[in-house]
């Protein structure tokens, strides 16, 4: 019974915190004289209104599937992956030189370009998985500045050692190495497909196998994991480096797939989406990815909102804010003991009632 | 080198240290209270903002900081509300308040200035000299001619360190944020202390962020704070939580972040991404070497409830 | 849990479906311009210089308009496919930076015409529909402009420019800013040293702005030019500073890509871009059905680049003079001739 209602909590909250959000956004739109219902339709139209812009929202929650996972693994094994960001963009960088300088192309490049990328991705997460367990330093801090330095370091890459000619960005990659379209005419590609297998795969380990449950227990409660003679350091350095894998592979798939080239602002703030969206989800990576979907949606759509009615982007961003903010309180709330007493006092009245 | 290159270094170091040390002083009192609060960078965006917008209505950039605090301060509440009273986890609502101020200010931004084409400027705070003090050669000029904001956020770090070392108050304070039970036993209000924690931890991040506005620089763009409130957060580990070291290690970024520029300009072919990594780099690198040892309040970031036994 | 977030999907495009609101609003215009920037439009520099100019040129043939600023680099194809949709005549991209999304766009779009301001002279080549026109104001002679009057007012003989990011664009501005500046003072047997360019690695970052201003005033320079937005106007607010701290303006600035005399002390002179007569020749070529295909430059010679006004309490009689000579000179294509 008690799981049942906690099952049900789990996805009432986040329905309710939406709909509060949406209120919200409704109100500020009245209050800056904009129709809210011609807003909410421009906002549904770009997002879902026809096949191409479908399209373009399925492309766009492909890299925020990738870095929320990223965040989802990372705290299911109790540690805080904030350098998503980071290890996206290194992803990105590794795809990138493979792309450019292997020679290679078609299938097998696009096969070592991802690898890569997770590669990269990998390496840049194990830093901090690294100072976690053998200097005890604060992964939080330590992720967040590492995504600066990747940044530069991509800036480096962009404006220098692999510019194109005039400009200060790379090369596109080239044509046979891009990751093709699922459907024509939609925008998505073969890089959602990778996005929902790693999702299911991240699935099946944390649920259905006995690694997957040691790396739960261990986020549950790390000291008695310890007690229980589970190499916890092991599972930590280990999440690390598979969930820098997961944006790394990300970062890779986002550039042959999307962007084709490194640019300024490539992959900017998708590491702190990530994490909200793993944290909506509830650090579920089915339902990670469905949340993923749905902020897509918000942000293709108040694009079209913007130049439809004027209504500025920043409305939209203050919605999935408020989403997350509603979010993360509301579950809170859930746990609260005098939530309990009010819940089980209102169910033996009930039940009271009944006999 | 000559004396002027280095007071020049010197003055920037300052400039760029001042806003990272209010900021984390007010996350220092926040951890002293157990208040884990990496939302920071979002309480200095929306604190930058306000700052910015009072200060260009009525022309006072001291009310402008006042109420940079104040917003600092309301959108803290609802940090503190979720995390003291709802026990909600600190990092995922910090995370929350970063995502929340920064799409709030930039709103705000747009609803008031968006039409226009206008660059909208403010009058700076200017720099005031103290008497006497200043006509010491060299270190006069340097330490003693500055806007009173310098002095008011040197005042609060002696302050800071005298209230946590000396006084009972200060002692009760800690408390909180080592064992906040025996805290309770010993007839001290554990949530009240974590609610004042978040009052002062956002009134100082919202003074931090107003800083930028209205003493430093005199327009407003989106995304200033740029990282500001996670360099805060390191400071505040690397500075032992101590309002000492905590401005020992805000000296030391304000002074990689000034010599970075300075490199920039007389660059030698380098990339200048490079030197901008130096403050980065310099962050890991040195609390790599301070090492494990968390110094840090034993129930930091651990919800408290009152029920439990 | 998976059955719930169906629903809220459901829900959400369910929203999508409701008929409030007609996909064409009611316009008095028969034709439509809407730009793209990825900087505010108020910083003060490039954004607005560009702003403006569309806004003048759509006053000037009677056309709407609208903007979308402040967007980040993943949002610009779908913000200029949102316009498209909405039958937009004319998408206005003022930057080298949206080439991609803009040709992709423009591949979807045949119908309707793209005008990238400082593209790529290759760039409507490449556009499969051949409705991609690029408006490429000539970098070199901007240089110029601000170069010539930099050489002549530089009393330490050090100079600087600020950059924003390394576009090929800024970095043939900082080219002809030196050899004009150079061969200007050279002509009275002045030495000028020309500081190495600096970028603040963004449009907006104002702040970067002052830091740099008041390491290259310490390095000597007297005369700042720049290609940085929000960030000159950073610079410009540290040289004013300077100046009255020193008691004297000493220190002095040229602005772009408008005329913004007046607006700080410091400035003694704007090199002026007119892109609204470009963005006009775009919007007259949709109006006649000739868009498409082409490079328009901006040139002296056209009248797209000018010298803005100077400023009389700071720039001496005989320098205005010699300033005007050297322009002449440059609009004769003399300049830097012999």
């Amino acid at each position: 019974m008690n799981k049942l209602t906690k099952s049900l909590s789990s996805f009432v909250v986040p329905l309710i915190s939406i709909l509060l959000a949406f209120l919200v956004g409704m109100i500020i739109m009245v209050c800056m004289g904009k129709n809210p219902a011609d807003a909410l339709y421009f906002l549904g139209f770009g997002a879902f209104g026809n096949a191409a812009n479908f399209g373009t929202t399925l492309s766009k929650a492909t890299p925020l599937i990738f870095t929320s996972l990223c965040a989802c693994f990372a705290y299911r094994c109790g540690v805080f992956n904030l350098g998503g960001e980071g290890q996206f963009i290194m992803g990105s960088v590794a795809a990138c030189y493979v792309a450019l300088r292997s020679g290679i192309t078609g299938v097998p490049a696009m096969i070592l370009c991802l690898a890569a990328g997770m590669a990269a991705g990998g390496v840049w997460g194990l830093v901090p998985g690294v100072l976690k367990i053998t200097r005890g330093q604060n992964e939080m801090i330590i992720s967040i500045m590492l995504n600066y330095v990747a940044t530069l370091f991509m800036g480096v890459v962009y404006t220098n050692w692999l510019r194109d000619a005039s400009v200060p960005q790379t090369e596109a990659v080239p044509n046979e190495t891009k990751l093709p379209r699922v459907l024509t005419g939609m925008r998505f590609t073969y890089a959602l497909v990778i996005a929902i297998v790693v999702g299911l795969l991240i699935y099946y380990f944390l649920f259905w196998t006995s690694g997957g449950f040691k790396l739960r227990a261990v986020g549950i409660n790390m000291t008695a994991s310890r007690f229980n003679g589970f190499p916890v350091k092991r599972y930590i350095l280990t999440s690390f480096i598979v969930s820098g894998a997961i944006a790394g592979l990300g970062g890779a798939a986002e550039l042959l797939g999307t962007q084709f080239r490194l640019i300024n602002g490539f992959g900017a703030g998708y590491g702190f989406d990530g994490v909200a969206m793993a944290l909506i989800g509830q650090l579920h990576p089915i339902a990670t990815m469905v949340v993923a979907v749905f902020f897509a949606a918000l942000r293709t759509g108040s694009m079209t909102m913007q130049a439809g009615t004027g209504v500025p982007t920043s409305v939209s961003d203050i919605i999935q804010a408020l989403v997350i903010v509603f979010t993360v309180a509301g579950m809170a709330l859930t746990k609260l003991p005098q939530f309990e007493q009010l819940r089980y006092r209102l169910r033996s009245r009930k039940g009271g009632n009944a006999a | 080198m000559n004396t002027a290159f280095i007071a020049n270094l010197i003055l920037a170091t300052v400039r760029m240290a001042i806003p990272l040390l209010l900021i984390s002083l007010g996350e220092l009192y926040g951890q002293r209270a157990g208040m884990v609060n990496i939302g920071l960078e979002g309480l200095a965006a929306i604190g930058s903002l306000v700052g910015f917008l009072v200060s260009f209505v009525t022309g006072s950039n001291w009310l402008g900081l006042l109420c940079g605090a104040l917003a600092g301060v309301a959108v803290n509440m609802i940090y503190a509300f979720a995390t003291v009273t709802l026990c909600a986890d600190h990092t995922v609502y910090g995370m929350a308040i970063n995502i929340f101020a920064p799409a709030l200010a930039s709103f705000i931004y747009r609803v008031y200035f968006g039409s226009g084409s206008e660059l909208s400027q403010i009058t700076l705070m200017r720099g005031v000299a103290i008497p006497g003090l200043k006509n010491i050669p060299f270190f006069g000029d340097l330490l003693f001619n500055q806007t009173p904001m310098v002095y008011i956020t040197v005042a609060i770090v002696i302050f800071t360190a005298i209230f946590f070392k000396r006084t009972q108050a200060g002692l009760n304070y800690k408390a909180v944020g080592e064992h906040p039970r025996a805290a309770a036993t010993l007839g001290i209000s554990v949530i009240r202390v974590k609610y004042l924690a978040c009052v002062i931890c956002g009134a100082l991040a919202g003074i931090g962020g107003a800083y930028l506005t209205t003493c430093y620089s005199n327009t407003y763009t989106e995304g200033n704070v740029a990282g500001r409130g996670f360099i805060a957060l390191a400071a505040v580990i690397f500075g032992r939580w101590t309002s000492g070291g905590i401005l020992l290690a805000c000296l030391f970024f304000g002074f990689c972040d000034a010599l970075q520029i300075r490199l920039q300009v007389g660059s030698f072919g380098i990339p200048y991404q490079f030197f901008q990594m130096i403050p980065y780099i310099a962050t890991i690198v040195v609390l790599t070497l301070i090492g494990a040892k968390q110094a840090g309040p034993k129930a930091n970031g651990k919800p408290y409830r009152r029920e439990q036994r | 849990m998976k059955k719930v977030f169906a629903g809220i999907l459901t829900a959400a495009m369910a929203v999508s479906l409701l008929p409030a609101a007609m996909l064409t609003q009611a316009s008095a215009a028969d034709y439509k311009v809407a730009m793209i920037c990825d900087s505010s439009i108020s910083d003060g520099g490039w954004g607005a210089a560009c702003y403006n100019a569309m806004v003048d040129a759509a006053g000037q043939m009677g056309w709407d308009y609208e903007v979308t600023d402040s967007i980040a680099q993943d949002e610009y194809y779908n913000s200029i496919v949102s316009y498209c949709m909405l039958g937009y005549n004319m998408i206005y991209a003022p930057g080298n930076q949206y080439t991609d999304a803009v040709l992709q766009a423009a591949e979807e779009y045949p119908d309707i015409a793209f005008a990238l301001l400082n593209g790529g002279e290759g760039t409507p080549a490449q556009a499969v529909n051949g409705n991609v026109t690029s408006l490429l104001p000539n970098a070199t002679q901007i240089g110029w402009i601000a170069g010539a009057l930099a050489g002549l007012m530089s009393k330490s003989g050090t100079i600087a420019f600020i950059g924003g990011m390394e576009l090929d664009t800024t970095l043939a501005k900082y080219a002809g800013y030196t050899e004009a500046a150079q061969y200007v003072a050279g002509l009275d047997g002045k030495e000028i040293k020309v500081l190495d360019p600096v970028y603040a690695g963004s449009f907006n970052d104002s702040n970067k702005g002052i830091e740099f201003a008041k390491a290259m005033m310490d390095e000597g320079a007297d005369v700042f030019f720049g290609d940085a937005s929000a960030v000159d106007s950073g610079a410009r607010q540290a040289i004013d500073e300077a100046n009255t701290a020193a008691g004297a303006i000493s220190v002095y600035d040229i602005g772009q890509p408008s005329d913004i005399l007046g607006q700080n002390e410091c400035v003694i002179g704007s090199q002026v871009t007119d892109n609204s007569s470009l963005v006009r020749l775009s919007m007259e070529a949709v109006e006649n059905g000739t868009f498409g295909g082409e490079v328009i430059y901006g040139t002296l010679q056209n009248g797209a680049l000018s010298a803005g006004k100077l400023n009389a309490d700071l720039v001496p009689e005989d320098v205005q003079t010699r300033y005007a000579e050297f322009i002449q000179q440059m609009i004769d294509e003399k300049f830097m001739a012999e």
